[in-house]
């Protein structure tokens, strides 16, 4: 599956502090990748966040296709799925500036830290100046 | 202007940055990135926790 890991978990991947309690990854739109996608959170029954119960959703390739940026909670936790972000586009964009990190045996990609903190500074939202902070200080860090 | 001078030269960041609380980076960044997950993990389970004891005690 081609996903990107982006916002709070990137940040936690990069040794942020802060709770975070979605999972945001921002997903290739390949029609193979979307099949990959539904059958691999189809299991763990995604379902719309904040939506009353008893609606007719479905996740699906054509549920996929028809959106674009989806808001899910499931068994195993919130996840959003992003087919572009602000400041950073969809996955092709943010492929060449992803890392690849290893996760209880999977490898996968994560957002690099300078093209993380672009792309909150691009969302412009006030929660997001202490974040920015953090990962600056991370960045310093590295230096 | 280059996207990093401008965070580094933003005064609203330069604020916000002298409140960072770097002894828990530096403790993150002796972690491996699954360490840091795991981390989060036990965090947010303890997070849950206290959200649901304040839900059984309403008086909390």
């Amino acid at each position: 599956m081609r996903f990107i890991i982006v916002g709070g978990a990137a940040a936690t991947a990069h040794g942020s502090a802060r709770l975070t309690q979605d999972l945001d990854i921002v997903y290739d739109r390949s029609p193979e990748n979307l099949a990959r996608l539904v059958r691999a959170l189809t299991p763990h029954q995604p379902y719309l966040r904040g939506a009353p119960p008893g609606l007719p959703f479905h996740l699906d390739v054509a549920t996929l296709l028809r959106g674009l940026n989806f808001t899910l909670t499931s068994k195993l936790g919130d996840v959003d799925l992003f087919g572009e972000i602000a400041g950073g586009g969809g996955y092709a964009n943010l492929e060449p500036h992803a890392i690849s990190i290893e996760l209880f045996g999977v490898r996968c990609l994560c957002l690099g830290l300078d093209k993380l903190i672009e792309v909150k500074r691009a969302a412009g939202r006030p929660k997001d100046l202490e974040v920015i902070a953090e990962l600056v200080a991370i960045r310093e860090g590295r230096a | 202007m280059p996207a990093r001078v401008e965070e580094e030269t933003d005064p609203v960041i330069r604020a916000y940055l002298a409140g960072v609380d770097r002894t828990l980076l530096r403790k993150n960044a002796a972690l491996s990135v699954e360490e840091r997950f795991l981390q989060l993990m036990e965090l947010q389970r303890l997070a849950a926790e206290l959200r649901s004891a304040v839900r059984l005690d309403p008086t909390a």
